[in-house]
């Protein structure tokens, strides 16, 4: 019976950490994909609401994929998209999420950061 | 049971076949043959710039570029924001590909930060209309250079050539006019997008991992099978 026991042990873990490793890909962008394509063909602002509704699922979503991590980019996208209407204060909190989670993007990140406190200061 | 004895051999002997056929003729190029300067280097991110559009439809460039982000980031690289960058570009006044593609490129890690940059051309991206048959094609070369030392780390050609005449035009005239009519319509831009998808999944595959991913530093000797796409 032990015996047993410790064989589905075995087995449970082969399978788990066979879907870890092999199943699923390393992100979930959810429809970002075709939603980023149906925007370029049709540019209205549904598809860009739509665009965006993917990119906040593939935050929400993200431990739905081997890294666990948000994918390159869609902090970024998400915090663009807020810069584009008008709210810097969630835009560059955007670009600092994308930053901590990619340090490879902290030079942009701090370009466009830099961007924004240059423009509000010349509107006060 | 002779039959099942039979068919046996036969899985046998194919399958050492596919196992020991290929490695005993010629030895396929590993990724560190081909592309060694991308384990020298070893860049963490990869900025995507526009694509240099030659084929003969004016949509291919823009309708491209959102594909090639998602299968590069795949293979464990950081790649930059496509739709923002190019926004960016845009307001900087340099989205104009053949600027871009002249520039230094030391200026993309200047302003980005990036180690390296991806230039794709787009060669093919239309469907041949040959009397009886018609097929989609779409072609990409990419390359990828170091914003560093200007050398070129990777490059890859991938084409994808789709049969669309899959139905039997039953030899007459008729058929053959309204099989032409039925391909043109049913190749919408959407079809491109699908194949392009296609084409940067295999080209990206022959990149060596980068640091997000599993195997990164670790694929080597993993072989680069060049495939050309048929469907």
């Amino acid at each position: 019976m032990k015996n047993k026991i410790k064989y589905l042990y075995v087995i449970g873990a082969v399978l788990f950490s066979g879907c870890s490793q092999h199943n699923g890909a390393l992100y979930n962008y959810e429809d970002y994909s075709d939603d980023y394509y149906a925007m370029k063909k049709n540019m209205s602002e549904e598809s860009s609401l739509e665009l965006q509704k993917s990119i906040e699922l593939s935050i929400q979503n993200s431990q739905n994929s081997r890294s666990k991590r948000v994918p390159p980019g869609m902090y970024a996208n998400l915090g663009y998209i807020y810069l584009k209407s008008s709210r810097p204060k969630e835009a560059v909190s955007y670009f600092i999420k994308e930053k901590s989670t990619y340090p490879e993007s902290a030079y942009f990140m701090d370009r466009m950061i830099n961007k924004i406190g240059a423009m509000q200061k010349d509107v006060k | 049971m002779i039959n099942i004895k039979l068919i046996r051999t036969i899985i046998l002997g194919l399958s050492a076949f596919v196992f020991f056929g290929c490695a005993g003729v010629q030895n396929p190029p590993t990724k560190a043959s081909m592309f060694p300067k991308m384990y020298e280097e070893q860049p963490r991110s990869i900025l995507i710039l526009p694509p240099m559009n030659e084929s003969t439809d004016a949509e291919a460039k823009d309708y491209y570029m959102t594909t090639v982000e998602v299968p590069f980031a795949m293979m464990g690289y950081y790649t930059f924001p496509v739709e923002m960058v190019s926004d960016i570009m845009k307001q900087e006044g340099v989205y104009d590909t053949e600027l871009l593609y002249n520039m230094p490129l030391d200026k993309f890690y200047e302003y980005f930060g990036a180690d390296s940059v991806l230039f794709t051309r787009i060669k093919k991206w239309d469907v041949a209309y040959v009397v009886i048959a018609s097929s989609l094609t779409v072609a990409i070369e990419a390359r990828l250079f170091s914003t560093k030392t200007s050398q070129e780390l990777w490059q890859y050609s991938g084409t994808i050539v789709v049969n669309l005449s899959g139905g039997d035009s039953g030899g007459s005239l008729a058929g053959l006019i309204a099989n032409a009519i039925g391909t043109a319509i049913n190749t919408a831009s959407a079809d491109y997008v699908r194949y392009a998808r296609l084409v940067n999944i295999n080209m990206a595959s022959t990149l060596p991992a980068g640091p997000y991913h599993e195997a990164y530093m670790q694929d080597q000797v993993t072989t680069v099978v060049h495939q050309r796409m048929r469907q």
